[in-house]
């Protein structure tokens, strides 16, 4: 409940990733931190290679772009399918190598006693591991589902993933 | 006074909603309003007739001519969206402050309240609403209880959470458990003080109940819009829009879908089409 879970501490160091946003940047550059609020079925991920201390951070909202090809020109964050390769390209324009990132994931949060009517949290993740599983991709860290609002951080320097939830802060 | 009777007094002593938003709201109530009539309630409030034209004349709406008069405002964009957009941007001094009890800063209530109204109108051309007109409306007042609430739930917040996290209540459940009422009630007993229509206090009312809005006859008509306001405030805490301290934690009410054979693909379309909307009010609202 406290500002400083909604706020960057020092925001010239701090770059918010939008809801159907993303970023890469270097551990070293201007920008030290990647954060993102309010993940509830949305998912965010980060990736992080430790040898160039490059880092990037997707936020997409739904798992594929098919239902609105347009939104998805115009935004490809917007989209699971769209929007990792995105964020995957961008990690290794800056140096960053496949074989050596670290993939952390959260979010795809369901409403309460959900039978799979209102299932955009469990679609989000499911069609993420079906692309990292035909890429290849392995993922370290995770804090999927449940019913909580969570905020996500990427440490540039170093690499350190954090979630903060109403259940407290973790580490992934 | 015990906490019920201290929350009711709360309720009055909220200012009430600015006198040409009720008249506004009036005149959208009526199918049969002329754009004569909505000039005549917006000409006799400077600050919004300044906001009007400077909206008209924004990047936002492109227009290629400058827009001088409200009544050429109402012609060259139309009467409904334009009217949204100054329902949008004039709610904000009722919804934009920060609710810290439900742990939403500065902006994100309004945010979330823009985006279930955008929702609402689009599910409701989705499912051919006859009289789509109050559901705009009915979105954007749908969370006024919390405004009045938030202080009562920051002081309680360590028992509410216990209730929601530990015995798995919903948030409004545990809210009426430990406070006597909850978010929603009190949005209904502020829109009756308010004299908004019937329709729109049961909207806010039964929004995470609709399973419980009593119907007034057994084939009710007005049933559709408690419906479709409840689905355009799940899909927004879905996607994230204005999600606070409560999260997820209502109840999922599958009938509701399939009522208006909607399905999840459309959902996820009109979730698409709601956060592209909202980026754009939200470009014109800093520009106006």
């Amino acid at each position: 409940m406290s500002d400083a879970e909604h706020k960057p501490s020092d925001p010239t160091m701090d770059h918010v990733v939008d809801i159907a946003d993303y970023r890469v940047a270097k551990g070293n550059g201007e920008t030290s931190l990647l954060v993102t609020y309010s993940l509830g079925s949305c998912i965010g991920v980060t990736v992080w290679d430790p040898v160039v201390r490059v880092g990037g951070m997707l936020h997409y909202m739904l798992p594929d772009s098919s239902i609105s090809p347009d939104k998805a020109r115009q935004n490809p964050a917007m989209f699971a399918d769209t929007g990792l390769p995105l964020l995957f390209r961008a990690a290794y324009k800056l140096g960053a190598e496949k074989k050596r990132l670290v993939v952390k994931v959260a979010g795809g949060s369901q409403l309460l006693d959900d039978n799979g009517t209102f299932n955009i949290g469990k679609r989000n993740y499911l069609i993420l591991r079906k692309i990292f599983w035909k890429n290849g991709i392995m993922i370290h860290g995770e804090h999927v589902g449940g019913s909580l609002s969570r905020t996500m951080r990427l440490d540039l320097c170093t690499g350190a993933v954090t979630i903060r939830s109403k259940e407290g802060e973790v580490e992934i | 006074m015990n906490r019920v009777q201290d929350i009711v007094a709360a309720v009055d002593t909220l200012p009430p909603l600015h006198d040409t938003t009720l008249r506004l709201l009036t005149v959208l109530r009526d199918p049969h309003s002329s754009i004569e009539d909505i000039v005549e309630v917006i000409r006799y409030d400077e600050a919004l007739t300044g906001q009007v034209l400077r909206l008209c004349n924004s990047v936002y709406f492109g227009l290629n001519r400058k827009i001088n008069s409200l009544s050429e405002a109402m012609v060259c964009l139309g009467t409904t969206k334009l009217l949204h957009l100054i329902m949008a941007a004039h709610s904000s001094a009722l919804l934009g402050k920060e609710q810290r009890g439900y742990g939403l800063p500065p902006g994100h209530l309004w945010q979330h309240s823009v985006g279930v109204a955008l929702a609402c109108d689009i599910l409701g051309e989705k499912t051919r609403v006859p009289n789509p007109a109050p559901l705009f409306t009915a979105g954007l007042l749908h969370d006024i209880g919390k405004v009045v609430l938030n202080e009562y739930v920051a002081a309680e917040y360590a028992q509410i959470a216990r209730l929601v996290h530990q015995e798995r209540y919903a948030f409004n459940e545990a809210e009426r458990m430990v406070l006597g009422y909850d978010h929603c009630e009190v949005g209904a007993l502020l829109a009756e003080k308010w004299n908004l229509s019937a329709g729109l206090i049961r909207c806010i009312r039964w929004h995470h109940e609709p399973q419980s809005a009593t119907p007034d006859t057994p084939d009710d008509p007005d049933r559709v819009y408690v419906d479709l306001v409840y689905l355009a405030d799940v899909l927004c805490l879905m996607l994230g829009l204005g999600i606070g301290a409560d999260g997820l934690n209502y109840r999922s009410d599958e009938d509701v879908l399939t009522r208006y054979h909607l399905t999840e693909r459309d959902l996820e379309q009109i979730g698409a089409r709601v956060v592209a909307e909202l980026i754009q009010v939200k470009q014109m609202a800093s520009q106006s």
